[in-house]
Parts: structure tokens; C-alpha cells; sequence
């Protein structure tokens, strides 16, 4: 009996002893893949930076827990630590990361990375927007740095919270369809452009009105669109889905 | 037909085991989506983690209340309940008092052994109870109780029995008076039998 009890607390000691390693060593390599990962030093955001390392602690501890409790009770809810091990594992920690986790859900939601992560319908309006020999608005806008960051986010998405809650609407909408692969190319825009989305940066602006003198009335009006003269010789993006699939 | 064939109303512990491995999984799954929507941020492991996520979360949850909740209400509940079909024994004469038995539906029959003979001393039905007795004397079964018809009990532990009769007196006088009441219609049945054979044997 004391020789089986010892046999156990020896396999006991080696699966935590194991345990602890694979904490150790997922907080070692986890860190550096993900701070690395997402911006350049000087650009931190921080909700970024240290929500990403909050969850990696989080998702560590919850794994070992989850583990230790698997490969120590078997399913079996033998008392209070079993079951103060199952609702931490399997409970506790996946909502800490889950709540947690969609302020970040929501921030790198805007990312210019986010948009070009779906190769085959946007990483080619990434790419020219980048491009610092085009010309298109997209471009004149990245390359000058007009606005400092989430450049697809802040031009395709409309005024507060409704704005918001129609991008995300319509991105989870983008996301099904990139999976299963019932876009079309080339892209085409849910409603016309708003003008209001250019016009939330550009109407205080001194260069644009000086730009836009003759037509702003008739803008501001809603009797001309930005789009009348922006599309064809001064386009948002070059016609890069064109030259993917001719 | 015996005892086997108990079907105790209680959830199969490989069902709950099942709960318990399947929300540890899902639980696993969400932190392998949560690493995936960390580490490789991209359309697909944000809306996994974003909207898929919280559902399996939801049903680990689920899982996880519902075996607790089972388990709190198996902890607290005064009576364990027992199915019994037709010819089971419930209490075997001689055996050690475990239960006194409240009967909910069916019908079962009390048989008295003795030698090679066999007598059925009572039937008893819906609302009846029986076991109380050897349970307060602290002795073993004086009958078998058989199962006529599909039977379902209310079981309740010598323990929880022995606390009933002393924290709620009600129970106590009315448990009394049940057992006092089929003791007199016994004696008055023996009387009976007893006088018809003296006047078998007046020639």
C-alpha cells in the first residue's frame, strides 16, 4: 500500500516537474513570437502589447491546468481540487481569455495586416497601397503618412459606434466568403463611397478647401460626390485585382 | 428475478466523466484558438476566436454546471430513488436494514418464509411504505417485499431516517401510527387464522 502510494506521488511529481517545463518554456519562446509579431518599437500600442502577453500567460496556465487535471483525474471530480481544477481550467481561464481577449480582437481588428491577411482578395490593394511609386489615394495617403495607422480601417469605416458595428458586421461577412470561396474578383464595394469618409479628415482642411473651392458647396450639399472626380483619373487603388486575374 | 435487475434513477458515471473530459476539451480548444488568433493574427483565427470561442466557452460552461448542480442535488436530496420490475426483491427476509422504502408507484407484495412455506402477509401500494420497522429496531428484515408490478421507490438511507424521526416529530407520530396500525391488523389476521383452526379441530 505505502509503496503504491509512493510509486504514485513519484508520477505525480514527474508530470508537475514536466508541467512546470512546458510553462517555462512556452513563456520563453512565447514572448518574443509575440511582441515581435505585431509593431515596430517606437509604434507600441499598448493595449497591444500587454494584452498579448496577459493572454499568453493566461492560455499557458490554462493549458497546464487543463492538462494536469486530465492526466491527474482522468474525468473523475473527486473532491474540491478536482473541482477547483476543472472550473479554473475549463471554465475561468477561457473567459478571462475571451473577455480579454476581444479588446484585442478589436484592436487588431483595424490593422492594415488584418486586411492583407487574405491573400488572394486583398494583399494586392495592401501591396499598392504601400507602393510608394503609385499614385493612387490609398498610396499618396500611406506613403505621406496622412493617417498614422489602421489606414483601411480609418477609410472604409463610417462615423461611432454604428460605423464600427457595420464593419465588423460586414467583415465577418468578408471573412465567410474568403473561406469558402464565394468572392468575387474583382472587389467591388457594398454602397458607393461615402463622401462623409473622405470628408471627416478633409473638410477642415486648408489645402483641400483651397483645392475645392468652386465644389465644395456643391459637395457638402450632396449635389457633387467625391467619386465623381476621384475614381477614374485619381483612383482610391490602382486596378490591382485586374492584373491578378486578368 | 433478484436484485440485478435495480435500475437506480441516477446519471451513469461514464456520462459524467464524458461532461467533465469534453468541457476540459473545448476548454483546450479555446486556448488553441487563442494562441492561433496571438500568434498568426489573420481573418480566419480572429473570427475562430472572436465568435467561436465564446460558444464552446459557453458549452464548457454548461457541461460543467450541469454535472455540478446533478452532483449538489445527489448530495442534498433526502431520498435516492430505485426502479424495480416485476419479481425483483427489494428486501430479502434476514438481510441487514439498510432503507425504509416509500412506495410511488406500483404495487409490491410482503411474503413471510418460514420453513418451506411461504405466505404473502400484505400487498402494499402507491403512498405505502415499509422497511421502517426494522430500521427502528435496528434488526434485520422480518419479510421479503417482492415487486408485483413495475415499481418505483423512494429509498431513504438508515441515517437520514434516523435524523427524520428525531428532528421532525410529525414524521415520527405518523410513522408510529402506520406501524402500530399494520401490527394490530397482523395480530387481529393471526387471531383470526388461529380460531379458524381451533374450529377445525372441534369435531
Amino acid at each position: 500500500m505505502t509503496s503504491r502510494g509512493t510509486q504514485h506521488d513519484i508520477a505525480s511529481e514527474r508530470w508537475r516537474s514536466l508541467l512546470l517545463r512546458f510553462v517555462a518554456l512556452s513563456c520563453w519562446a512565447g514572448f518574443p513570437l509575440i511582441t515581435g509579431a505585431q509593431q515596430s518599437a517606437f509604434q507600441q500600442d499598448p493595449v497591444d502589447h500587454y494584452g498579448s502577453r496577459f493572454l499568453a500567460i493566461v492560455i499557458v496556465l490554462g493549458i497546464t491546468l487543463v492538462l494536469f487535471s486530465l492526466f491527474r483525474y482522468r474525468g473523475v471530480d473527486a473532491g474540491p481540487t478536482s473541482w477547483a481544477l476543472l472550473i479554473a481550467g475549463a471554465a475561468l481561464f477561457p473567459m478571462i481569455l475571451s473577455g480579454v481577449g476581444n479588446f484585442l480582437v478589436f484592436e487588431r481588428a483595424k490593422t492594415v495586416q488584418l486586411c492583407g491577411s487574405c491573400h488572394l482578395a486583398m494583399k494586392s490593394y495592401v501591396d499598392d497601397m504601400k507602393n510608394p511609386q503609385s499614385n493612387s489615394l490609398a498610396a499618396v495617403h500611406y506613403t505621406n503618412r496622412y493617417i498614422a495607422e489602421n489606414q483601411c480601417y480609418d477609410c472604409h469605416t463610417s462615423y461611432g459606434m454604428s460605423g464600427t458595428l457595420e464593419a465588423k458586421e460586414q467583415g465577418v461577412i468578408d471573412v465567410y466568403r474568403y473561406y469558402t470561396h464565394t468572392f468575387h474578383l474583382p472587389l467591388k464595394l457594398r454602397h458607393p463611397y461615402r463622401d462623409r469618409d473622405c470628408l471627416k479628415c478633409h473638410a477642415e482642411a486648408t489645402k483641400w478647401i483651397a483645392a475645392h473651392q468652386d465644389c465644395q458647396e456643391a459637395i457638402f450639399a450632396g449635389k457633387m460626390s467625391c467619386m465623381q472626380c476621384h475614381a477614374e483619373a485619381n483612383p482610391a487603388h490602382n486596378a490591382v485585382a485586374q492584373e491578378l486575374h486578368p | 428475478m433478484s436484485r440485478h435487475s435495480i435500475r437506480t434513477i441516477e446519471l451513469d458515471p461514464r456520462i459524467i466523466r464524458s461532461a467533465l473530459i469534453g468541457a476540459q476539451v473545448l476548454a483546450l480548444m479555446v486556448y488553441a484558438m487563442g494562441a492561433g488568433f496571438l500568434f498568426h493574427t489573420n481573418g480566419g483565427t480572429l473570427f475562430l476566436f472572436a465568435l467561436a470561442a465564446p460558444l464552446l466557452i459557453v458549452a464548457a460552461v454548461l457541461a460543467l454546471a450541469g454535472v455540478a448542480i446533478y452532483r449538489y442535488f445527489r448530495r442534498h436530496s433526502l431520498f435516492a430513488f430505485a426502479l424495480f420490475e416485476p419479481g425483483d426483491f427489494l428486501v430479502q427476509q434476514g438481510d441487514q436494514a439498510d432503507f425504509a422504502y416509500f412506495i410511488q408507484q406500483g404495487e409490491v407484495e410482503v411474503v413471510r418464509r418460514e420453513k418451506e412455506s411461504e405466505t404473502v402477509i400484505a400487498r402494499l401500494g402507491e403512498g405505502q411504505h415499509f422497511g421502517e420497522t426494522a430500521l427502528i429496531g435496528n434488526a434485520p428484515q422480518h419479510a421479503t417485499v417482492r415487486a408485483v408490478t413495475r415499481v418505483r421507490v423512494a429509498m431513504l438511507g438508515k441515517k437520514k431516517f434516523h435524523h427524520m424521526l428525531r428532528f421532525v416529530h410529525p414524521a415520527q407520530g405518523d410513522l408510529m401510527h402506520a406501524v402500530n396500525q399494520r401490527a394490530r391488523k397482523q395480530s387481529a389476521e393471526r387471531a383470526e387464522a388461529a380460531a379458524q383452526i381451533r374450529e377445525d379441530q372441534i369435531p
